[in-house]
Parts: structure tokens; sequence; C-alpha cells
């Protein structure tokens, strides 16, 4: 196992009586990017500025880089990159300024030319001020400035939010450009599961500040399945089978959300169960993560009804 | 040698097995030849934006499957035809694979007759000698 | 280096305040000054009217003049306190700039120095030395026949720290993150307090030490709040 440079133990977060983060365990090895799913008020943005110690945990610990979050030291910060969510930069500041404001604080790994490459790239004027620029291309300044002192970590907080498709995929191609690099790794959270597909290792699913899955891309992917079993005459009242997520009757179907349960059990259980036969639907990454957060017996907000 | 590849993000497919089918589609329909030698990990990785280690894990399927062998310094490469070796499993899998085909097409009130003919409409489609004569126009 | 670009961007937050102190009390002094010359003919025309009554121009115009500058200055100087105070600390809460400026390689306290730096070098480029200046002005024998006192001199320093106060209390409100009602209304009161307690004081030293004592537990306040204080 390579080193860890994101771990968290038990990390908990209380605001007044509202639970935002609940005993979150993680360990992120060197190398490579973790996607960090969760739908809106999961606890993403919480838990990651509780990692930056910029909250203060009701429980729990976490280190960047073996440095405990709530006492980094600049020698680390230096060696972290954040994405705030929103990119929130100082408004009065040109591209330029900021250049400078933010090279200042990574001597010497600071990259130059990276920068300017970049935001030529991106067709900004360095002369341009903050307050200037569109919401697409403040994401890209606030890109570059994460990426040009060539962090171990970054992290970012929700940076696709609201952009357009090809601002997006630029924040791919930084973060695959970076992880390109030796040793370096990559958390960032998102709600669009598409980009958290093409570009991550790695999962962590939280839901109601709760930990729902740590694992690759490829075992979620394994793991979630729905299966719809066909039955002669009546579908069975009582569903007994490892790993139910969420069961739905239609007619003589018999519809199963499961996780982590593997193709033998359900064949027997379809054999125990009297089902004539069954599929095993395959389901996008969306769906999948669709069906793993709701909650169970979840009614469906529009329903056609037949006239 | 061009090598073409579109990753859809949001479809069931996970994105290593479309890599993997894109390629070994290339390899049947001669666009990739034997002894082509594939992108680097890194560069296609960073050319198609997807995980590094997805396209690792693309092309040790396809390894495994005998499509390419990999040479220790010098790159991944298609292997000759001669060399891939398909076990019984394999040819049982495509036999069942087929069968489905079959049973859609029959649904569909198709004789046999226009089966074959589809069939072989379709195969056209990976003829070696076909493919070069569209590079060539 | 890292402290001088933390330096540079705080002082260029405070910096259209400044300008705007610093213009409104050249404006204001010099219209005094003008309502001098003003006044000065003023007496010379109520002298020409009524022969035999006579009056010291000079003593006429003195005071008005120099005496008004003293609450101008103090309303600027709180006027200023206040407005550093707000850019400073309760901005950023809704800019949502915390994060970016948190995330910095250095320790919260360096971040926390260059914002009272900023704002003391706001407060020393703008209001004291056009204070100076008049003092200075005033002074010159050819000006006025009675100068003004060292004591008035002194009590314009008193507005000045008092501007401070005011400036750290409400970086002190700005920073809690307390309901109104409860302690994040303390650094405003406490600073409103001190301020009235002055006006009730004649000793001089008793005063200056009572905004020295009163600008150290502020500080402190703030020193606590900012490295506790969740963003």
């Amino acid at each position: 196992m390579s080193e860890i440079v994101l771990e968290t133990e038990g990390l908990t977060k209380y605001y007044g009586d509202s639970l935002a983060v609940d005993h979150l365990d993680l360990e992120i090895p060197r190398g490579c990017i973790c996607g960090f799913v969760g739908r809106n008020g999961a606890g993403k943005t919480t838990a990651i500025k509780l990692m930056l110690g910029l909250l203060e945990p009701t429980a729990g610990s976490s280190r960047l880089l073996g440095c405990d979050s709530s006492a980094l030291t600049p020698a680390i910060r230096q060696r972290i990159g954040y994405v705030t969510e929103g990119h929130r930069l100082f408004r009065w500041m040109s591209i330029a300024g900021l250049e400078k404001f933010q090279r200042a604080f990574f001597p010497k790994q600071w990259d130059d030319k990276f920068f300017t490459d970049m935001i030529e790239y991106f067709d900004l004027p360095k002369k341009k001020k903050i307050k200037h620029l569109s919401n697409g291309q403040r994401a890209q300044v606030s890109l570059a400035l994460a990426l040009a002192p060539n962090p171990e970590l970054l992290i970012m907080d929700d940076p696709t939010l609201g952009l357009d498709a090809a601002i997006r995929r630029q924040f791919l191609e930084g973060m695959i450009g970076l992880i390109m690099r030796e040793g370096r790794t990559v958390l960032f959270s998102s709600h669009i599961l598409g980009d958290v597909e093409r570009v991550s290792e790695r999962i962590v699913v939280i839901d109601k500040g709760i930990l729902r899955a740590y694992c690759s891309l490829e075992q979620f992917q394994e793991a979630v399945k729905k299966v719809i079993f066909t039955f002669a005459d009546s579908v069975p009242n009582e569903v007994n089978i490892d790993g139910l997520l969420h069961c739905k009757r239609i007619e003589k179907q018999l519809e199963l959300t499961l996780v982590g349960t593997d193709d033998e059990q359900i064949a027997e259980w379809a054999k125990s169960a009297g089902a004539e036969n069954h599929t095993i639907v395959k389901m996008s990454l969306e769906d999948q993560f669709i069906e793993f957060t709701a909650p169970a017996n979840q009614k469906r907000l529009f329903k056609w009804e037949e006239r | 040698m061009p090598l073409w590849i579109q990753i859809l993000p949001g479809s069931d497919e996970p994105i290593y097995v479309q890599v993997t089918e894109q390629i070994s589609e290339a390899i049947a329909r001669g666009q990739l030849a034997s002894g082509d030698k594939l992108p680097a990990v890194r560069k296609l990785a960073s050319e198609l934006v997807i995980n590094p280690n997805t396209v690792a894990r693309a092309y040790s399927r396809l390894e495994q499957a005998g499509l390419v062998t990999t040479k220790t310094g010098s790159g991944t490469f298609v292997s000759d035809p001669k060399m891939r070796r398909s076990d019984a499993a394999d040819i049982n899998m495509l036999a069942e694979r087929m069968d489905t085909l079959i049973t859609r097409g029959l649904n569909l009130g198709m004789g046999e007759q226009d089966l074959i003919r589809l069939f072989e409409s379709r195969l056209t489609k990976f003829s070696k000698k076909s493919n070069k004569r569209k590079e060539e126009k | 280096m890292r402290f001088s670009s933390l330096l540079h961007k705080e002082f260029r937050e405070c910096l259209p305040w400044m300008l705007l102190a610093a213009i409104l009390f050249v404006a204001v002094t010099s219209v005094l000054f003008q309502t001098e010359t003003y006044s000065e003919n003023n007496s010379y025309r109520f002298s020409r009217l009524s022969p035999g009554t006579v009056i010291s121009s000079y003593k006429i115009t003195f005071y008005p003049a120099m005496s008004e500058t003293g609450p101008w200055l103090f309303f600027l100087s709180i006027g200023l306190g206040l407005a550093l105070g707000v850019r400073q600390f309760w901005i950023p809460n809704f800019t949502g700039t915390w994060p970016f400026l948190l995330h910095r390689s250095v320790s919260r306290n360096t971040i926390l120095a260059a914002k009272l730096t900023a704002a003391s070098i706001a407060f020393a480029c703008s209001i004291v030395p056009i204070w100076v200046g008049i003092y200075w002005y005033a002074t010159r024998p050819e000006v006025f026949a009675v100068p003004p006192t060292f004591r008035f001199f002194i009590e314009g320093w008193i507005f000045i720290t008092l501007g401070l106060v005011t400036y750290l209390g409400a970086g002190l409100s700005g920073l809690s993150t307390a309901k109104w009602y409860t302690t994040k209304i303390f650094g405003l009161a406490f600073a409103s307090l001190i301020i009235i307690t002055t006006f009730s004081q004649r000793s001089l030293v008793w005063v200056l030490t009572l905004i020295a004592v009163s600008a150290a537990i502020l500080l402190s306040r703030i020193f606590d709040t900012f490295l506790r204080r969740e963003f």
C-alpha cells in the first residue's frame, strides 16, 4: 500500500443540533484522483473545510500529508492546492494582481510559464479584473492559480458547478495533467457523475453526512445493480436477499436494486423464490448513484397515470 | 495509424470497457494491423481525458484477450492473429451471443436466408479489403 | 515576501476609504479656513458699521476655524475606523473570500497582522499627517494671534486613537459568528462605551490610559477570535 496523503478518522461535525458530517473514515493514497460525490447538502463542503482546517471538528480528526488539519503548518499548506467553492476570488484584483498575490505563497514551486500559458489558452487578458469576468472565466483563473504551484495534493470543492461542458473538460484535463506528474493526488467533489466517471480512480459517496461508499470506481460500478425477476403467477411478499436497497413490484415482475450481491446469490434467490427468469440490467453510474442514495421506499414525485 | 475512440460517460458500460471494445473493433476491422503500436497509456489518457489507470486497465484486458502484447520498454503492440489464443469457452460465449441475435431476427419475422444475407452484409464492414478501399478513396 | 503580499492586498482594500477620509478632511479644513477669512471681512464690516467697538479680528476668527476642525476630525476618524473594520472583517463573509485567503502558506496570525498593519498605515497616511499639518500651520506665528495649545493637538490625537478603537470594535463584531443580541454586539458596544467615557473625562493622562487599555483588550479578543473562528 502506498503512502496515505489524506486521512480522516471518525471525522464528525455538528452545526448546532444538525449533523453535517458523521464519522467519516477515509484513507486516500498518493497518486490517485478521487471523486467525492453526494447530493446537495450531503456534507461535502463541510468535510472539505474540515480537512483544510477551516472548520473545527466536533469529534474525530483528519490529517493532510501527515499533518493534523487543525494545525496545518505553512510548510504543509504550501504543498496543498485548494479550489474553493464558487471560485471566490478577490473581485477588485486583476488576473495579473492575483497571480502576483498567489505566487508569493509558493516560492520556488510556482510555474510562471504554466500559468501564463494557461491564461493565454483560456484567452483571458491578464489586466482584466476578476469582477469583470464571467463565472466560467473566474473558474478558469481559479484553476490556473491552483495548478501553477504544482501542488502535491489538490482539493477542489465542486469546481465545475454551473460551468459549461468546455470549461468542465478543461478542469478534467487539468486534473489528468496533474496526476501524470509523479506522486500527485486529487480529491474533487462534484455533482456531475459523468465527470467523476471519466477521471476518478476512486469514489467517495456520502449521503446526509454519512459515508456510504469508498472504493474504486470499478468496484462501485460492479456492485450496484438492478435485477428484474419475472414470476409465473404472483410476486412473493417477502424479499429476503443480501444487499437489498430498493424493491419495486410491477404486476408479475419484481425489480430489485442490489448492492454487492454477486450473480450466483441472485440466481440462487431467484430459484428459491420461484422466479421464472431474471435479467440483470446494466446501469449507468448516474443511475447507480441515484438508486444508491435514494431513501428506501421513496415515492415517485411525478407518476404517470393511465386514463 | 488513426485510432479514434469515443468516450461516452453516463453510458451503462464502464469507460475501460468502452476503450477495450473500441480497440478490439478497430483490430477486427483491420484499422489496426498486427504489429501496429498502440498509443502510450499516458498519451491516450490525456487525449481522451480519462484516468490513465482506466487506459492501463483496458490494455491489460486486451492483453488477456490476446489481442495485444506488451513489450517492456517499447510499448503495446497489436499481436499476430495466428498467435491469438481462442479457447472453447470464448467460442461458446460467442455462440450464445449469436443465439440471442438469431432469436431477435426470427421474432422480427426474418427467414433463414434473410439472416444469412444480413450477416454477410455486416461482415463486409469488417473485411480488410473494403477498409483499404475506403482509405484509398 | 508573503507578509508584504498580504499587506499589499489589505492596504489596497483600505485605500479607497483612506483617500476618502483624507480628501474629506482636507476639504472640510480648507472650507473652515475659508470661513475664517469670510468672518474677518464680516468683523471688518461690523466694525465699520459701529465704530468704536473694538473687536480683535484674530480672536473672533481663530476659535471658530480651529475648534471646528475638532468635531470633524472626530467624525472622520470614527468613520474611517468603522469603514476599515467593516471592509476587513465583515465584507469577506459576504464575498466568500475567507477560504481563499486563509489557505495561505502562512499562519493565521500573519494574515491578521497584515490586516491590522494595513489599517494602521491607512490612519497614519491620511488623517494623522493632515492633523499634524493643521497644527503646524496654525502654530506658525503669522497665522493666529493666539496659536492653538498643545492640549488642543493632543485632543486631536485622542480622536484619532478613538478611531482605531472603533476599527477594532467593528472588526471584532464582524468576526464574531454569534447572534447580534448576544456577543456579536460586544465589539461595537465596547468601543462606543469607551468613546462616551472619554468625553466625560478631563484628565488627558486618564483618557490615554483608558484608550490604551481598551485597545489592548479589543486586540487580544480579535486575535483570539480570529485564531479560533470557523470559516
